[in-house]
């Protein structure tokens, strides 16, 4: 399959800083892929790269198949993460205006930016000025503008940063919707538990490079099964089990790190027989989990 | 191309909709108005009713005198008075007079016994005086010739038809074909040209940096860039703004010409614009040296309004697209008496003067074509470098926040891929 966006050795350096050092990724239709990494990684310098509002200092960007040309951004959405509206003007205009800028006409952008609205629940609001609006919904507006040409490759630097449950995850069921209509979509974020509920592809980057890359399934089965939760009632005495590298206990629950290559089972026997267990899960570790020991070692090499 | 359009027509659309244009539409003739009438208010003060003493220790040549005066002073409003003859110390009575301003001032003739030497004082309270040294000067030479004249015989009438002043017309060449000039309207029109073209670029090339400001710390940048690119984004501002400005220079134009061939502005006197001078000729130079002037200011502001974070940082760079201009306004009076002076050629030719001070000699003397032709041509060249500065800048700078750029480091970015 022809990859949406590929990205091939690609580095960008600021003045001294090495933003990006030689970076590869791909990503496929119909893929939500997530970008991670700690504040400063370089996951905003590389998605500028990729919607050409920067140009690599080495290496290659491709959209659809193609080098990388402005032609192709018509079918691209591209949500920034510092982003802002006109203040003064009205929600429909505005969205007007800023279909009209990605090709589409007066009134497809019109007809488009209802559908949208009332898709979002933000219609009443369509008529106020922008500056009139809670910030949750001036994030609406932007969502919109981003998807109101209908792109093929949708980019969001940090979508769900300052929103409300509720709202975030209305908009992470359409980002599901459209994925699932065949969009490839990528997104960054800090935010890990949102990664792993949606990505079905990451790509970690720590100072500039990747660090960890692949399908998330992939990703974490290079992880051993090591992390075990148990809610129990009675001793708890089975803490100083020989297989437990450390634990953190709560009020009838605890989550413990096994040693590696350690035995659950018998661990579970142990348990068993001096409290009463109520459940005993052995998990894998969470991308959290996975992204504060990846970064981790990195910051201490 | 069609994003700078779309990105020009919002601009335009948003700022002719805004309460702030209509304000300033109605609010700044007003101002100008005012500006103007204080300026004439104080000039009719100033010519308000005056008493002045003319003494002398020869009383023919002071009553000679005083009738010299008067006619020179037609229209003023005046009265003199004679005090002759008298002797020098006897003036510590004037002086006291004029101190507790019984008198606005006097003129002291006094004649050396058994010569013809003849010494003049003019002593007033302030500096400033009614006619002016020339005038007066002139009032004494007349005065000494008719008493001469008087003494050797000769007829009132001889008198009158000798010392009648000639009237100087003042004709300009303007195509092959000399014609009367108003210089005094003509200066007052070529004024109120260069301070509009003043105003009105200073006034819009703030405006741009301004808007551009609020957009790149309301992160609206961020996210057109991801549709259009940072030129178009920069042109289809200022093409907006610029449109804006045309259109208010219009309606005042419009309104000007409107109350120019209204009755009430004929009953005032004040005749229809070309008793002023303003030929087509030069209403078309001052409408394209307002296009070019503004483009160059507004590029240079829109790049330097890059650079900067927060609408209070604009200020520190206004100096740069004022003070330019201020130097033509300046030297207005200079330019507009030698219009020709190499200095004055070589100011209407410097891109950034151009527009006020070739507006300023076009209004004094028909400027030869090829100055024209050369300023124009220099204009649109230097316009066209400003902007290709200003956008390699403003391509960068829109994207930087937290510290202002340094000098060197605004150098690196022109550099930028």
């Amino acid at each position: 399959m022809v990859p949406i966006v590929e990205l091939a050795h690609v580095s960008k350096a600021y003045e001294q800083k090495l933003a990006v050092r030689d970076l590869n990724l791909r990503i496929e239709p119909g893929t939500m892929f997530g970008l991670l990494g700690p504040n400063g990684a370089g996951k905003t310098s590389s998605i500028r790269m990729m919607v050409g509002i920067t140009i690599p200092d080495s290496g290659a960007v491709s959209l659809f198949g193609r080098p990388f040309t402005r032609e192709s951004l018509k079918k691209v959405g591209y949500l920034p993460e510092e982003r802002g509206l006109y203040r003064k003007m009205k929600v429909m205009d505005q969205l007007i205006f800023m279909g009209q800028l990605h090709g589409l006409s007066a009134d497809a952008a019109a007809s488009r930016s209802r559908a949208w609205c009332e898709r979002l629940m933000i219609l009443d609001a369509a008529q106020n000025k922008t500056e009139e609006l809670s910030k949750g919904m001036q994030q609406k507006i932007q969502f919109i503008v981003t998807l109101l040409h209908d792109p093929e490759l949708i980019i969001m630097d940090e979508p769900f940063a300052g929103l409300d449950p509720v709202n975030a995850t209305l908009l992470q069921d359409t980002l599901v919707d459209l994925k699932k209509s065949g969009k490839a979509i990528l997104f960054s974020t800090h935010r890990m538990d949102q990664a792993e509920k949606l990505c079905d592809e990451i790509c970690l980057i720590h100072g500039g490079q990747a660090v960890l890359t692949g399908r998330m399934r992939e990703v974490k089965s290079r992880y051993e099964r090591n992390r075990v939760l148990i809610d129990f009632e009675g001793e708890d005495a089975f803490l100083s089990h020989e297989a437990i590298a450390e634990y953190k206990q709560y009020p009838g629950h605890v989550e413990i790190k096994l040693k590696d290559h350690a035995d659950a089972q018998a661990l579970l026997r142990a348990a068993e027989q001096q409290a009463k267990i109520y459940r005993f899960e052995l998990v894998e570790p969470s991308l959290e989990e996975i992204f504060i020991q990846t970064v981790g070692e990195k910051v201490d090499a | 191309m069609h994003e700078a359009f779309l990105i020009a027509r919002r601009e335009y659309v948003e700022r002719i909709r805004s309460r702030a244009f209509r304000i300033s539409t109605v609010l700044i003739p007003f101002a100008f108005a005012f500006i103007f009438g204080i300026g004439a208010l104080s000039g009719k003060l100033s010519s308000g009713p005056k008493h002045i003493v003319v003494a002398s220790n020869d009383a023919v040549l002071a009553e000679s005198e005083r009738a010299e005066l008067m006619a020179a002073g037609k229209g003023a409003q005046l009265s003199v008075d004679v005090r002759a003859p008298i002797a020098e110390p006897e003036l510590q009575t004037l002086n006291a007079e004029v101190d507790n301003k019984r008198l606005d001032g006097y003129l002291w003739l006094e004649v050396r016994p058994g010569t013809r030497q003849l010494e003049a004082t003019y002593t007033s309270r302030g500096s400033a005086d009614f006619l002016g040294k020339d005038r007066m000067q002139d009032s004494i030479g007349h005065a000494l010739v008719r008493e001469e004249l008087v003494k050797r015989g000769a007829t009132s009438e001889e008198v009158r038809a000798l010392l009648t002043d000639v009237d100087l017309k003042t004709l300009q060449v303007t195509n092959g074909k000399a014609a009367t000039a108003d210089a005094g309207k003509g200066f007052w029109s070529a004024y109120l040209m260069a301070f509009m073209l003043y105003f009105a670029v200073v006034f819009y090339g703030v405006n741009v940096a301004q808007s551009v400001v609020a957009e790149k710390t309301s992160r609206v940048f961020e996210v057109l860039l991801a549709s259009a690119r940072p030129e178009s984004l920069m042109l289809g501002k200022l093409l907006g703004v610029g449109a804006v400005g045309l259109t208010q220079m219009a309606v005042w134009i419009f309104f000007i010409l409107l109350l120019s061939s209204s009755s009430l502005w004929m009953n005032l006197g004040l005749g229809g614009l070309a008793a002023y001078g303003v030929t087509p000729l030069r209403l078309i130079f001052f409408v394209l040296y307002f296009l070019l002037g503004f483009f160059f200011y507004s590029s240079l502001s829109a790049g330097l309004g890059a650079t900067v974070s927060q609408e209070s940082e604009v200020q520190q760079f206004n100096m740069l697209i004022v003070l330019p201009q201020v130097i033509g306004l300046m030297l207005i009076v200079y330019i507009l008496s030698n219009p020709g002076a190499l200095p004055v050629v070589l100011l209407s030719l410097f891109p950034p003067c151009t527009p006020i001070v070739m507006t300023l000699r076009m209004a004094a003397m028909p400027v030869p074509a090829w100055q024209l032709a050369l300023s124009l041509v220099l204009m649109v060249l230097s316009t066209y470098g400003m902007a290709l500065l200003a956008s390699r800048i403003y391509r960068v700078g829109i994207l930087m926040y937290g510290k202002r750029p340094t000098l060197p480091e605004m150098l690196r970015w022109l550099r930028y891929s």
